[in-house]
């Protein structure tokens, strides 16, 4: 236990601790920062009321009296938005005194007087009341689209399009939400990677290079050391893992969404997936997943980091690794794992095959390192 | 001497996984160019353009091109036993099942008609859209985009104010009237000058740091050093070193080149466009053409941005080499680098917008080597100044010198064991 306890300490060694805050607060303000400062932004601003309003009022399910109402407070809200225009001569003046008439007006080729008129309203005042309207009626538009299947479909997609809309789960919530959110744990999950193949992969090495297997291995604990070395390893992924996930989750609470914790993924709208987790379930699976890929990828550090000969060809041949994950991988086994766009098992068959490797090659390397001829 | 080089050199080009680095980097480069090279046999279109009517868009070769387009269009109307003003409205009003009323050379035909004309509709168009940009008005924009205030807004307005002028220059010269592979539909000058170039940048980056790291440190982490330092050469060795990581970066680089831009031009015709402006009119992919300070070619400016990426990758052998000595440990200094790489080219966004810092800190050569396709231009935002490249890159130059110099001088003192 003593010797498991020294070989952790040795790889959270300070001067690496400094680099992994500095690579971090790096990785944060390039990839993160903009998904927690900016959210919501914009037009988003309204998008997000609207949808904390609806959850607030139906739940977090809405069925078809709900929308019922929903439609209805449209309703108030557009006469709500007559009276304004009405009360302002320059919109009567153009003929535009209603919501309806304000949105059948041409708006490609507008006067110059309509154009300086809605500039008014969106940008100039910025009355909320037009915005809100914007995001209330393409809510509505989209509900009324719901029973729609797309086009082009594989058959397993049209079957779950079609069960979906069976047990009438539609997507009814704003998708800014998850949106923000994938974008975000991606990014996450981007720096997660960094940081554990930076801390992780210089471990075995250090001392291959120094030259002390061969006191180490003709001690009493002899090449068993080789494996507390492994369990170290992990037992240092899981530490960073679970202290970068902390701190930056703590940052995305900033966010707001907690109200949509219990809206289940099918009911976002354009977020038609293969199963049917609550939002905070899917939380949960990306964490898991960033555990799996942060495992995954400290063993290939550790596997290359007890082979190659120096610190460059350890960093030049994980870069194609990495980077390949990145530019394939992220995306498909983290944010949209379960999204209809990937297919069904995807997922679960891509992290089964690596952990199921990760294995092979561990168990390969203990053989491997049980016979070695030390003195080479 | 000399040989102490060659075996520093040897040390980087036996490592056989920089290697299969460097092979597997130009094995993607390569698949990215050909998986993106649909569009090659569109493009002759241009070239033919070109053999006909001249680089020159003028009046009477537009007449010209455009009699030529009637004739075609005759030859369409009796294939088609129809009267089009335009192939854009037989292809609208085309159904899915007439389509098979054609032969495959006719619709050859139809297709290079299809890009004639869009050419032709690009081209009689030039003179409406370039009288209607407004630069001052852009700069405006621009101020209202990033919430500039103050000294930073006055400084951009008075740079937006030259290029107005530069524009103006630009447009009596004619240089915007010269032929270029539409860029709204093939985005010639982004895939090759972004993507393309970007991926040479980056993959360079990554072989010249580990490189000279590890020729570097190379005593240091072989344990080798307290030999190899109280040598007669001695810690001089790192001279050396400098001159071998210079000449492995070099190799690299133009290795990478080569082969890169090597199946890129031999993918895409450019042998017509060599002497077009790069201000070309039809070098507009977005909401704005690039317009670029001089009156450069795109030959010039493929030479230009090339002697820039490589002055700027061995400035980064420079940077590289002072980090090691000081670290003398290539693990960290490659995340080191790695990591001040991303914080100079993000330093902009940590500045005020009031102040004029925010266009002083843009000199970096991060910032220089990721909008490389904007380099010489006027149309790049907030690294428009005229003076971006020769200062960042003359300021880079100071600046790798003296570190470079103040780590070795301390290198050459410090306790080693």
């Amino acid at each position: 236990m003593r010797m498991l306890w020294n070989e952790v300490k040795k790889i959270f060694m300070w001067k690496m601790m400094l680099l992994l805050l500095f690579i971090n607060s790096i990785l944060y303000f390039l990839l993160i920062e903009f998904h927690i400062d900016s959210f919501p932004n914009g037009s988003g601003l309204y998008s997000y009321n609207v949808g904390v309003e609806m959850v607030d009022k139906y739940g977090a399910t809405m069925d078809e009296e709900e929308f019922i109402d929903f439609k209805k407070m449209y309703e108030a809200k557009v006469e709500e938005t007559n009276r304004y225009l009405q009360s302002r001569e320059d919109f009567v003046a153009e003929g535009i005194d209603t919501y309806d008439k304000f949105t059948a007006y041409d708006w490609w080729n507008p006067s110059q007087e309509a154009r300086a008129l809605r500039d008014d309203v969106f940008l100039g005042n910025k009355i909320d009341l037009f915005w809100e309207l914007q995001e209330r009626h393409g809510l509505i538009e989209f509900h009324n689209r719901r029973k729609r299947v797309p086009d082009v479909l594989s058959d397993k997609e049209r079957q779950r399009f079609e069960q979906l809309i069976e047990e009438e789960k539609f997507g009814v919530y704003t998708d800014l939400v998850i949106q923000n959110f994938k974008s975000f744990i991606a990014n996450v999950g981007v720096a997660i990677l960094f940081s554990v193949v930076l801390v992780i992969s210089s471990t075995i090495i250090k001392d291959r290079s120094r030259g002390l297997l061969l006191l180490q291995y003709t001690s009493k604990k002899g090449r068993n050391l080789f494996k507390t070395k492994l369990l170290a390893g992990y037992i240092a992924t899981f530490i960073i893992i679970t202290s970068l996930l902390a701190v930056y989750f703590s940052v995305y609470s900033l966010n707001r969404t907690s109200m949509f914790f219990k809206v289940r993924v099918n009911t976002f709208i354009a977020n038609e997936s293969w199963f049917d987790p609550t939002f905070f379930q899917f939380i949960m699976i990306c964490v898991a997943a960033i555990y799996l890929i942060g495992f995954i990828f400290a063993t290939l550090s550790m596997v290359f980091s007890s082979r190659v000969p120096n610190m460059v060809s350890l960093i030049g041949i994980q870069i194609p690794f990495v980077v390949g994950f990145l530019i394939f991988g992220l995306n498909p086994l983290l944010p949209n794992m379960i999204l209809i766009w990937t297919p069904k098992w995807l997922a679960p068959m891509s992290y089964g095959l690596m952990i199921l490797l990760s294995a092979l090659i561990v168990i390969f390397l203990w053989k491997r390192e049980k016979k070695m001829d030390i003195l080479q | 001497m000399m040989l102490i080089i060659l075996n520093e050199c040897k040390k980087a080009l036996t490592s056989p996984i920089l290697i299969g680095l460097f092979i597997v980097f130009s094995a993607f480069n390569v698949f990215v160019i050909i998986s993106s090279s649909d569009h090659k046999e569109e493009l002759k279109m241009l070239n033919e353009i070109i053999d006909q009517y001249g680089r020159d868009i003028t009046d009477n070769s537009l007449n010209r091109f455009e009699s030529d387009i009637q004739i075609d269009l005759a030859k369409l109307n009796r294939m088609t036993a129809s009267e089009f003003t335009s192939v854009y409205d037989f292809l609208d009003g085309l159904r899915f099942e007439d389509q098979e009323k054609y032969s495959d050379e006719q619709w050859l035909f139809i297709h290079r008609l299809q890009l004639k004309e869009m050419y032709l509709n690009m081209a009689k168009s030039i003179d409406e859209s370039y009288e209607a940009m407004d630069i001052k008005k852009m700069g405006e924009a621009e101020i209202e985009k990033y919430l500039l205030s103050g000294n930073a807004a006055e400084t951009l307005l008075h740079e937006y104010e030259k290029l107005s002028e530069r524009f103006e220059e630009m447009v009596n010269n004619g240089e915007h009237k010269e032929w270029f592979f539409a860029g709204k539909a093939y985005f010639m000058h982004s895939f090759l000058f972004k993507t393309v170039f970007l991926h040479i940048i980056i993959e360079s980056l990554l072989l010249i740091v580990l490189t000279t790291s590890l020729i570097t440190t190379y005593e240091f982490e072989s344990k080798t050093h307290l030999v190899a330092y109280s040598t007669k050469r001695g810690r001089k060795l790192m001279k050396d070193k400098l001159f071998a990581s210079l000449a492995i970066a070099t190799t690299i680089i133009v290795f990478l080149f080569a082969i890169t831009l090597g199946t890129f031009f031999s993918v895409f015709d450019y042998s017509h466009v060599w002497k077009t402006s790069i201000s070309s009119a039809f070098n507009w992919e977005y909401n704005f053409p690039y317009v670029a300070w001089w009156d450069l070619s795109v030959g010039t400016f493929l030479i230009g941005v090339i002697a820039l990426v490589f002055i700027v990758l061995l400035l980064f052998v420079g940077l590289t080499f002072a980090i090691s000595i000081a670290v003398k440990n290539s693990y960290i200094s490659f995340f080191l680098i790695a990591a001040v790489f991303v914080l100079l080219w993000l330093l902009p966004s940590f500045m005020p917008t009031s102040s004029t810092l925010l266009f002083v800190f843009a000199y970096t050569l991060p910032t220089l080597l990721l909008a490389i396709r904007y380099s010489f231009m006027g149309s790049s935002g907030l690294i428009l100044f005229e003076n971006f490249e020769w200062m960042t890159m003359s300021c880079w130059t100071i600046i790798t010198i003296v570190v470079g110099f103040m780590s070795y001088k301390r290198f050459l003192k410090i306790d080693i064991h």
